[in-house]
């Protein structure tokens, strides 16, 4: 419809959010979302245990509860603010709203780059998994080569616009915990129980210098990553200023208890080198692998039953389990480094739909596709990224090293901003309904200051730090990205006539 | 020859036509699988400042926008619901109409006698006047 209609000089107009407003239906519930969350931060000990175990050797157990008591404190930050605000953007959300647009637009990026990061470390991981079924997976050309295959398709995928279903999430979610359950009773009852000194001397045996425990505790934070799904998904959920907290705990109970367990088991069925060295990238085929040398049927058979048709059995029972367990874990691990690829680039989609709207990056990175309605430019452009941060895997071992680095430099970011934005909301804004407020406060100047926000922002910093100061790649890769996004940001804003730093109006979203 | 519509933009009132409308829109735009947006505009007073927030105005939009949602929902068809705030109604319509390109709108009203001459409403006057696609002006039975 071509016309010369404008607007008389005096007709002004303002679109406001509405909670309903948005195409996005408010449908999910607490497990809904728990299992979308758990699809994300679940998925990190499928790669995050070999490369911390690369690093922090027998303290791997140890650094891994360290950085958990970190995610206890970023969970909550983040179940205060999304019960406040829920919105897509996430910790970009609170930080626009506690600072300015220019905070939101830097933490902004930052999650754009642990998106990107998740989306290549995951897809990274999976052939190693798949492994198991064809060997020349876990060679790095190959796998190199199919972990970019899995991202171009998620990415046609997603252009496309195929809806990921959130029963299959669930399914996945449920099937995982299950497994790892299995793997951790079979480890606790039969290797660990009879057997503790095998733990303690690879524990203590294999103890790592300081550097690598205050390294490997930075690299830990890798393995709780993804909270932040629960936040993007809000905006989509029944109640969110119930449901979501409610998700947020449940997902630290069930990630704490099953990390710990998990840790217990890898040491008890294999020693931190042969980790490191034979099952970095699929540590728990390597637990699986491990618990099918160890445990003999026949043995536990003989000890629970005297009779020979009780031996047969339950020697057949244990048997069946052992051999089914690789295939499972390397079934399952495929499925859920997958689904944690695409959550990644549906985690940008929501991104970039959300930064856009609130004029934190140019709009053509949300424009939308007429027939498919997708940000297709925003996922070829992000989906490139991750490909290109893959092309080190050609030729370089250690890729994987260099792929964690990065994503905690992207997350530990995102979570610093997230804290101070929690911080700065309660002095800003202590007037705004929190439906979840944190408890444990400290009094400053008259402001309620939540302990857990003020720990969890020290401690992001300083692992963070660590990772910029000894992690040269994540370095100038992760401050080049941030340069980049600033410098779009400013010539976004200079060029629209935006306020650089106050909070610019809501913008439509245009469709090619 | 049939008119093809990719788009409608039905403006809510909270009359009680609003939800027939609705229906006529979603009815109209399966055959073409076109999008529906329904809007409700907040009228500020020229006393307040544009942007102000009034809770009683802000509750009545969002239940007449999500009792449009429900109304699309029972004629089994998704729409988009948009809440505006402006001087006047019928310019934010028009410039609604305008920057989404849709080809109809569709308005309800009531048939009401000022001063012995039939009375529309000055927001149906100005869609009448100023947009340039198509419009259908809405009238519920007198009953």
């Amino acid at each position: 419809m071509k016309t010369n209609w404008r607007p008389k000089l005096g007709d002004k107009f303002i679109r406001r959010p509405r909670a309903k407003a948005h195409p996005l239906r408010r449908a999910i519930g607490s497990f809904g979302l728990f299992s979308a969350g758990y699809g994300n931060v679940g998925s990190s000990i499928y790669y995050a245990l070999g490369l911390v175990a690369l690093i922090a050797l027998g303290a791997t157990p140890i650094v891994l509860l360290i950085a958990g008591i970190f995610f206890i404190f970023t969970a909550l930050s983040y179940a205060e603010g999304t019960a406040m605000m829920p919105e897509a953007g996430g910790s970009a959300s609170f930080a626009r709203r506690g600072f300015n647009d220019l905070f939101g637009s830097i933490t902004g990026w930052a999650l754009a780059f642990s998106y990107i990061v998740t989306i290549a470390i995951s897809s990274y991981t999976a052939p190693a998994y798949l492994g198991y079924f064809w060997q020349p997976l876990t060679e790095p050309v190959t796998g190199t080569l199919a972990a970019m295959g899995i991202i171009f398709f998620l990415m046609c995928l997603n252009i496309i616009g195929v809806k990921q279903s959130s029963i299959l999430n669930t399914f996945f979610a449920l099937l995982d915990v299950i497994t790892q359950i299995i793997i951790i009773l079979l480890a606790i009852l039969f290797i660990f129980a009879p057997h503790p000194e095998i733990f303690s001397h690879n524990v203590i045996g294999n103890w790592p210098s300081a550097s690598g425990l205050i390294l490997g505790i930075a690299i830990a934070t890798l393995a709780y990553t993804g909270v932040e799904t629960v936040s993007q998904l809000s905006e989509e959920a029944r109640h969110p200023a119930i449901t979501a907290p409610r998700a947020l705990i449940l997902l630290i109970a069930v990630v704490m208890i099953l990390f710990s367990g998990i840790s217990v088991a890898a040491f008890s069925t294999m020693t931190p080198t042969e980790m490191a060295l034979e099952w970095a990238r699929d540590p728990i085929a390597g637990i699986a692998y491990g618990l099918s040398i160890a445990i003999v049927p026949e043995e536990i058979a003989t000890g629970l039953s005297s009779s020979p048709a009780g031996i047969i059995v339950i020697t057949a029972f244990f048997g069946g389990i052992l051999k089914l367990l690789p295939i499972l874990v390397a079934v399952l691990a495929t499925s859920i480094l997958i689904i944690a690829t695409n959550a990644g680039l549906m985690g940008i989609s929501r991104l970039t739909f959300s930064l856009g709207r609130f004029q934190l990056i140019p709009l053509l990175f949300s424009r939308v596709h007429h027939k498919f309605e997708t940000p297709y430019r925003a996922i070829i452009l992000f989906s490139s990224v991750a490909i290109l941060l893959l092309i080190p895997g050609f030729f370089k071992p250690e890729t994987f090293v260099i792929l964690g680095g990065l994503y905690v430099f992207g997350s530990l970011l995102a979570f610093s901003l997230a804290h101070a934005s929690i911080l700065r909301l309660r002095i800003r804004h202590p007037e705004l309904s929190r439906p979840f407020k944190l408890r444990l406060n400290i009094k400053i100047k008259g402001y309620e200051l939540p302990v857990t926000a003020i720990l969890g922002l020290v401690f992001s910093s300083a692992i963070w730090l660590t990772i910029v100061t000894t992690q040269p790649y994540a370095r100038w890769v992760g401050l080049g990205w941030m340069a980049l996004g600033l410098i779009t940001y400013l010539v976004f804003r200079h060029r629209k006539k935006l306020p650089l730093i106050r909070v610019a109006p809501e913008a439509k979203l245009p469709v090619d | 020859m049939m008119m093809e519509i990719k788009s409608i933009l039905v403006p809510t009132n909270g009359g009680g036509a609003d939800e027939e409308v609705i229906k006529l829109a979603c009815s109209l735009a399966r055959r073409s699988k076109a999008k529906v947006y329904a809007v409700y505009i907040i009228e500020v007073e020229r006393s307040l400042s544009l942007d102000t927030q009034v809770d009683s105005d802000t509750k009545k939009a969002e239940k007449i926008l999500t009792q449009a949602e429900d109304a699309a929902a029972d004629a089994d068809y998704e729409i988009e619901t948009d809440l505006l705030q402006a001087r006047d109604a019928g310019p934010a319509i028009v410039n609604e109409a305008v920057e989404r390109g849709v080809d109809l709108i569709i308005m309800a009203t009531t048939y009401e006698k000022a001063h012995g001459v039939p009375e529309l409403g000055k927001a149906v006057y100005y869609v009448l006047k100023e947009a340039p696609c198509r419009v259908l002006v809405y009238r519920d039975s007198i009953s």
